[in-house]
């Protein structure tokens, strides 16, 4: 078979509805593709963490405690899985370490501000990890299969991070009103980089990943559906969202907002590593990893009698 | 008297709240994905074992968890000095948390046959946990002791380090002695604290690690006069300053670092006591 | 179109080994696969295995094997088989209803 007639195949086979495992052949794009995306995905899960554990010490119950660091943990449970899914198509997980912290690779933009206090615990929470499950959700339908595997696992916990992200918020809208004006106050902050966190506009005819079933739904209607499924539960609990204030469409009946009200310049600037803290939290990661060679390199002992 | 035993409670709490505490600092941030998640279960384990012995304690005070947890000052804190100190790197971790493990499993092993039902029944409990703690620490610490040279120097000097604050964890609790006579405590602690010695001098020897320790160095300042106050050196009373080597904590006695941590602790819970979070 | 130029490495190249991992909870179902975990040694694994497999309580039963230990196969045959293999399965024996009522009737009129 020639390289053309084997890619002709996998193209009919995509769109027959097939899947495609790590041993399976698959044209050299595929591969960069979807190595790149689900690295992303991993870096963005790790990179996730550290905004989510800043609030972790001043947790306000022993409960909150608690469960804030489970839902930290689990993120790091998902950069893991993701990372050995990675992996198995080629790449090192200590080359996309590095990559990471040098600032080589992406990851999702939300990730790239601040948290000040227990509101922003809240609304990442409930609103940021609804976002990602609207997206993730869809993944669940990719082509390739080891990712759809740790997709379901992933989303499981998403589920009940967003539960958990609901009552911690709940409990801010019917608190006092220094607790509400934290609530108001973190989706004053967070509202823009929600909106920027599903891209701009797919381009349908260039994206591979489209074409090839790597992602199933255009950007557009991901973010189309988060404003309709969560901007109504925001409103109905009293609280403003900021610019681009999100309307109801006459037409649709749907929440939406306008496009030419979305500023995307923050999000340019951190698809260039530029946003709030990226270099700080790049910078941490960074030291820590080459703090702690030492430990990576007990790690690969293969001496120790500890077997 | 249900005030001293109370009393105790809540100092037990405060030591595996505090260590809790910096354990889950870690999270999202340990020098290993697989061993994020493992360190962070431990944590997780340290801050639910505070919340039973609170829930122990609130039962006798009136108070609840939250409150005995988040709404105390700074010096009405009995944990040990070795709990509050900053996590520093993942050598000084380890150590500490070795260290903290094997004293518990000793502590806990003498509370299991409290006379007070409700505390044996959860030292009980506490200590099937802990054994998956102490498991978790030793293959560590053996293969880190085992491993490079520099790995190796670092777990000394971090075992060195948190050595000489250990005996923090065998200084006596505000009228021990009545609390010994009820059998609310089954082993003094200066005893716990030699038996500790003992166990702690023969793993290292068996890991080959030449780390120090005098005999009697956790025991003899651990002599309480018949007021209750340590024999310790220079503080006065009012200001929150360690008694040196470690003690102090069991009197609210807490060093700088126990400072920042507790405004970092209690900052949001603060904002409103009153309210659910 | 260009040809192939990237040549995936299926094994990191550290002496971390990739331990795959399989779990059972209860007694009714087998192990199954769960997941994997990088660690050094089948100690370690395990350690990493129970906490990032069965926090949850998902599974009271660990196996931790080397990826390398693992060997694997695929069907890669048609769909179509040479022969009629139906005799395998429960739905070739559907008869089995009319056969009976054919044998009883037969069996009450032999004995009129």
């Amino acid at each position: 078979m020639t390289y053309e007639e084997r890619w002709t195949g996998f193209e009919a086979h995509i769109d027959g509805g097939g899947m495609v495992e790590a041993g399976d052949w698959m044209p050299d794009e595929y591969r960069a593709g979807v190595l790149k995306f689900i690295e992303m995905h991993a870096n963005s899960e790790i990179m996730g963490a550290i905004p989510e554990r800043e609030q972790i010490p001043g947790a306000p119950s022993l409960k909150r405690k608690m469960s804030l660091t489970a839902k930290v943990q689990d993120e790091v449970g998902h950069a893991q899985l993701l990372y050995r899914v990675a992996e198995d198509l080629g790449k090192s997980r200590d080359a996309m370490y590095w990559d990471l912290v040098s600032g080589k690779s992406k990851f999702h933009n939300v990730f790239h501000y601040p948290t000040f206090h227990w509101g922003d615990a809240a609304v990442i929470g409930w609103l940021i990890d609804g976002a990602a499950l609207v997206t993730q959700a869809s993944l669940l339908e990719s082509s390739y299969a080891p990712y759809t595997r740790v997709l379901k696992r992933i989303c499981a916990e998403e589920q009940l991070h967003l539960r958990h992200g609901e009552d911690i918020t709940l409990e801010l809208a019917s608190g006092t009103d220094r607790q509400r004006a934290m609530l108001q106050d973190a989706l004053n902050r967070w509202w823009l980089p929600i909106i920027h966190f599903f891209g701009p506009k797919s381009n349908v005819d260039k994206d591979l990943l489209l074409r090839w079933r790597v992602k199933t739904r255009t950007n557009e209607d991901l973010r189309a559906e988060f404003l309709d499924r969560y901007v109504p539960k925001v409103l109905e609990l009293g609280f403003e969202l900021p610019t681009p204030v999100p309307f109801k469409d006459a037409a649709s009946g749907r929440w939406v907002v306008n496009d030419e009200d979305i500023d995307w310049a923050p999000l340019d600037a951190i698809k260039k590593n530029q946003g709030p803290e990226t270099a700080r939290r790049l910078g941490l990661r960074r030291r820590s990893y080459e703090d702690h060679r030492w430990v990576r390199e007990a790690l690969n002992d293969q001496t120790s009698q500890a077997a | 008297m249900s005030d001293i035993l109370a009393a105790i409670l809540i100092a037990l709490a405060d030591d595996e709240l505090i260590i809790g505490h910096r354990h889950s600092e870690w999270t999202g941030f340990a020098p290993h994905m697989e061993e994020d998640v493992a360190f962070s279960s431990i944590a997780q384990d340290e801050i639910g074992h505070a919340s039973a012995y609170y829930s122990l304690a609130s039962t006798m005070v009136g108070q609840t968890p939250d409150q005995l947890a988040f709404g105390r000052e700074p010096g009405e804190y009995h944990n040990a000095v070795l709990c509050e100190r900053p996590n520093g790197d993942w050598a000084y971790t380890l150590a500490r948390h070795w260290l903290y493990d094997n004293a518990d499993a000793l502590r806990l092993e003498a509370l299991e046959r409290s006379s007070r039902p409700e505390l044996a029944l959860l030292a009980a409990k506490i200590r099937r946990e802990e054994r998956w703690h102490s498991l978790h620490a030793e293959l560590w610490v053996k293969r880190v002791a085992e491993g490079s040279v520099e790995g190796r120097g670092k777990l000394l000097h971090a075992l060195a380090e948190a050595f000489a604050e250990v005996r923090g964890l065998f200084e006596p609790f505000d009228n021990e002695e009545r609390a010994i006579a009820q059998g609310w405590l089954t082993v003094p602690s200066p005893v716990l604290g030699a038996r500790f010695v003992e166990t702690t001098t023969a793993a290292l020897d068996d890991l080959g690690l030449p780390v120090e320790i005098e005999p009697g160095a956790i025991t003899t300042e651990l002599i309480a006069s018949s007021s209750g106050d340590l024999i310790a050196t220079d503080e006065e009373s009012a200001s929150i300053t360690p008694a040196g080597g470690g003690l102090g904590g069991r009197y609210g006695r807490h060093s700088d670092d126990f400072k920042a941590l507790w405004a970092a602790m209690t900052a949001t819970y603060k904002i409103e006591p009153e309210a659910t979070w | 179109m260009r040809r192939s130029t990237i040549r995936p490495r299926r094994r990191p190249e550290s002496l971390v080994e990739i331990y795959e991992v399989f779990r059972r909870s209860g007694h009714k179902e087998p192990f199954e696969h769960c997941g994997s975990v990088t660690a050094p040694d089948a100690r370690m694994a395990t350690v990493m295995a129970k906490e990032c497999f069965t926090r949850r309580g998902e599974g009271r039963h660990l196996w931790v094997i080397r990826r390398a230990d693992i060997h694997s196969w695929s069907d890669d045959s048609l769909p179509d088989p040479a022969a009629d293999k139906t005799y395998r399965f429960a739905h070739a024996y559907r008869d089995v209803i009319k056969k009976r009522a054919l044998a009883r009737s037969r069996a009450q009129a032999d004995a009129r």
